[in-house]
């Protein structure tokens, strides 16, 4: 090994380590943040109370269901959705349909998520309120619609991924065997590729849990526990956007930290088993 | 004749997807294209000063986005300037010089990284410069450096990725061929693979661009503000058109400024799109795998 | 007979630069010389005049570069009070503990009344104090109650950190409780916005911030005019207050005092505030 070597293998290793020290700092930041919460009160109450600050509740359990309920719902719309847009990329659909389809799917993971609320608060919201009668029209359904369409495009691409990551013998047996192009796809690439799928949702479940602007601009942002997809609620991302307003000696302010630290955890166990399972996939089709 | 009918059904259903999705994006450019069109000329950007005056005078613009423009340029410029060097020296690191155990935990490290909401690396770079403002100097608080720095955090994940699966892509045979004829590891790395992966790694670069130039909720928490004017300092809090776009959608005061949103929302739609298909376009096969982020 | 008409032009043309300073001498001239950024956060009614103020003055002199921020009455006093920005609004008086932690001085230079505001197409135009805790509360839900349509009450209300909250809570709703699933907007042009846009929404904003787009409600028979703020009849109002943490900066200093000028006094009475003196 040569001093140039040596060296280049330094510095690159060292640039390494800071990037790697970023994501442990920022847990750290969040947790020492938070500590003042800790001190009086405790994890479960915290993480099952609500959210009155003016009577010294900092519970975060309304802002933590309202979140997980928003992302799970909308990955519930958004999978046979994004299914659907996979498999007619991945063979359904004559080239004509695949080719722009394709382009314009990857497009779409470039268009912002402001703009989606924008679109939403001008169209969506007035559309609701005049629908269902219900309230301000902002709330959880507002928000649910251009989330799902926001998540849609990663995911299908994540799942055009795992359909291509298929083995071709397989493809080659099944159609060998007289399976048309839909019973293939449904009876054996979707099975195949079923690790992929489960790691492209579980990203983008993430990703849904994570997203602050359409939640805050679209949901209402009332801090109460949600009882139904027509009604104002607040999710943890918007919670922490609104609160950061808050005395930085505060117990609110700690309590943004809290929700800091639940996101955190979220999205990286969610990113954990999607490696996991991206690992298996691998090992399984390799 | 049942067989047929069901498979009638999956096919139809999938197409009804392709409906739904292509629906949506119609209805997002639609309305941007529709509501902003119209008010996209040089009045937007510079409103009551003429456009030679604002680039070139100095005079301060009051009715238009060009603030905002341009401090999401300096924004852009800053995180990119701070994500380039970091993030390919560790792509080079992951791809060429670790292997085994490292490397898994490293790759874990930094899917992680990609997965950790943008909300909270806004929030971890406030709480950054407000120990700055305590430690170092009163002077000091969320500020366009404090903003950029984030932002670099936020795509970095891209930016070592991209770089990784370019360099991991270099075929064998490429990648021996200068070795054999006497080169040593660094040369052949400098000289042949990463000109090699050039497009892998330029995607990266721009997909870097266009989140950064897109993202909201990390300058949100560090430091952008609804009037600062053209930034002249790197310690000065800014203006940014995601910003201006979340601001006016909720708080609009006069006809004037709603427009000016729509003409907003419009420009940041087109740029972004159009980061991204050169990204595309660019590297073709690049694995969504790297485009992934929260 | 010429040396003496040379002597009378040398004084009329002395004369005339004196005026001519003289009427230059406006509110801006404190910001003669001075340099550097100013930054302003806090209250959202203050916004308007802060906007306007630093347009005059970033005109008149493009060394002074001033930023302004939105966040509300509690943000404002913290900012200020940590040193995050050179002056803090809030549209409450600061805790006599606030004052006391951060060292706090108070410029109070308008007086702003905070009204109850319906959309314009709402026949609904005046309440009592009594109908009014009924609707925040929620124990009043459709409109039909209060002489309205058949349509279910939409109310919007601000942050815990905002100062028109906070007067609003204490003079129109005597300290009653707010509806726990009202929206929650987090600056007075943001109430604009969605009471402007909803047919069956109530919220509460600035006087300053009442124009077409938005019906204010009168309270027990009194609107809220800009005369009934100032004669106070109108009960709920409050001061428009920029802080400073210490002794003001001299460019926080020229800032201040243009508030009190005739100039910004001006601005004050345009945007719909009643300017107070020093």
């Amino acid at each position: 090994m040569t001093r140039r070597e040596r060296l280049t293998r330094k510095i690159l290793g060292a640039a390494t380590l800071c990037a790697a020290a970023l994501p442990l700092s920022i847990l750290i930041f969040m947790v020492v943040l938070a500590r003042p919460l800790f001190s009086s009160f405790s994890v479960t109450d915290l993480l099952t109370g609500t959210w009155e600050p003016l009577q010294g509740r900092y519970g975060i359990l309304p802002m933590m269901t309202a979140s997980l309920l928003l992302a799970l719902a909308s990955l519930a719309v958004a999978f046979p959705v994004s299914l659907g847009c996979a498999g007619l990329i991945f063979g359904l659909a004559p080239p004509v349909v695949t080719v722009p389809l394709r382009r314009l799917v990857q497009l779409m993971t470039g268009f912002p998520t402001v703009v989606y609320g924008f679109v939403g608060v001008f169209v969506l919201v007035p559309a609701v309120r005049d629908l269902f009668q219900a309230g301000s029209g902002r709330c959880l359904l507002s928000a649910l619609v251009p989330l799902s369409l926001m998540i849609t495009p990663t995911m299908t691409l994540f799942f055009s991924d795992a359909f291509a990551a298929v083995p071709r013998p397989i493809l080659l047996a099944a159609t060998a065997s007289g399976a048309d192009p839909v019973q293939r796809f449904v009876w054996v690439v979707i099975p195949s590729a079923r690790r992929g799928l489960a790691a492209g949702m579980v990203l983008s479940f993430g990703r849904a849990v994570g997203d602050t602007l359409i939640a805050l601009m679209l949901a209402g942002n009332a801090a109460r526990m949600p009882s139904g997809f027509l009604e104002s609620s607040r999710t943890l991302t918007a919670h922490v956007a609104l609160v950061i307003a808050a005395d930085f000696q505060s117990l609110e302010f700690a309590s943004i930290f809290v929700c800091g630290m639940v996101l955190y955890v979220l999205t990286s166990c969610a990113a954990l088993c999607a490696w996991r399972m991206r690992a298996a996939a691998e090992r399984y089709s390799g | 004749m049942k067989r047929g009918c069901w498979e009638r059904a999956v096919r139809c259903g999938c197409y009804a997807a392709g409906f739904w999705v292509v629906s949506g994006a119609v209805a997002v450019v639609g309305f941007a294209v529709r509501q902003g069109a119209p008010h996209v000329t040089p009045k937007l950007l510079f409103g009551g000063v003429s456009a030679r005056e604002a680039l070139f005078g100095g005079a301060p613009v009051f009715d238009g986005l060009w603030p905002a423009v341009v401090g999401t340029f300096y924004l852009v410029a800053g995180a990119v300037a701070l994500a380039a060097p970091l993030g390919l020296a560790t792509g080079i690191y992951l791809a060429e010089f670790s292997r085994g155990r490292l490397k898994e935990v490293l790759t874990v490290f930094f899917d992680v990284l990609a997965g950790v909401p943008s909300v909270v690396v806004g929030l971890f770079g406030f709480s950054v410069s407000l120990l700055l403002h305590k430690m170092v100097s009163p002077r000091l608080g969320p500020c366009l450096l404090v903003a950029a720095f984030s932002l670099m955090i936020l795509v970095l994940p891209y930016v070592i990725r991209a770089t990784q699966s370019a360099l991991e892509g270099v075929p064998q045979e490429v990648r021996i061929t200068a070795l054999s004829l006497g080169a040593d590891p660094v040369q052949n790395l400098a000289w042949v693979l990463i000109p090699h992966s050039f497009r892998g790694i330029a995607s990266g670069l721009l997909l870097a661009v266009g989140r950064c130039a897109e993202d909201t909720a990390v300058i949100l928490l560090t430091g952008v503000v609804v009037t600062a004017g053209v930034p002249r300092s790197l310690l000065d809090p800014f203006e940014a058109l995601p910003f201006y776009i979340y601001y006016v959608s909720t708080q609009y005061a006069s006809p004037e400024e709603l427009e000016r949103g729509f003409g907003a929302a419009l420009i940041l739609l087109g740029v972004s799109v159009s980061l991204f298909a050169v990204a595309y376009a660019v590297r073709r096969a690049v694995g969504h795998w790297a485009l992934y982020r929260a | 007979m010429i040396r003496q008409r040379g002597a009378w032009l040398f004084l009329v043309i002395i004369c005339v630069l004196a005026m001519s300073t003289g009427v230059r001498a406006d509110g801006y001239d404190a910001f003669k010389g001075l340099e550097g950024t100013l930054k302003i956060s806090g209250g959202t009614a203050h916004i308007p005049v802060m906007q306007e103020l630093a347009r005059e003055i970033m005109t008149r002199y493009p060394a002074v570069r001033i930023t302004i921020a939105g966040g509300g009455s509690g943000v404002g006093i913290k900012q200020v009070g940590e040193g995050l920005v050179d002056i803090g609004n809030s549209g409450r008086r600061p805790t006599d503990e606030e004052i006391a932690t951060y060292d706090l001085r108070l410029h109070r230079w308008a007086v702003d009344g905070v009204a109850a505001v319906v959309h314009p197409q709402n026949p609904v135009r005046a309440l009592t104090s009594r109908q009014l805790q009924d609707v925040f509360a929620g124990r009043v839900r459709n409109w039909k109650e209060l002489g309205g349509p058949d349509q279910a009450i939409h109310v919007f209300t601000r942050d815990e950190a905002s100062g028109t909250r906070n007067v609003f809570w204490k003079k129109a709703l005597g300290k009653g409780t707010i509806r726990k699933d009202a929206d929650v907007v987090p600056s007075n042009g943001a109430m604009k916005t969605a009471v402007a846009t909803d047919p069956a929404a109530i919220g509460y904003m600035s006087v300053g911030y009442v124009d077409e787009t938005v019906q204010a409600v009168a309270l027990d028979g009194v609107d809220p005019s800009v005369e009934n703020v100032r004669s106070g009849r109108y009960p709920v109002a409050r001061g428009l207050y920029s802080n400073t943490k210490g002794k003001p900066s001299a460019l926080a200093q020229a800032f201040l005092d243009l508030l009190f000028a005739p100039e910004g006094r001006a601005i004050i009475a345009a945007k719909g505030y009643i300017p107070a003196d020093k």
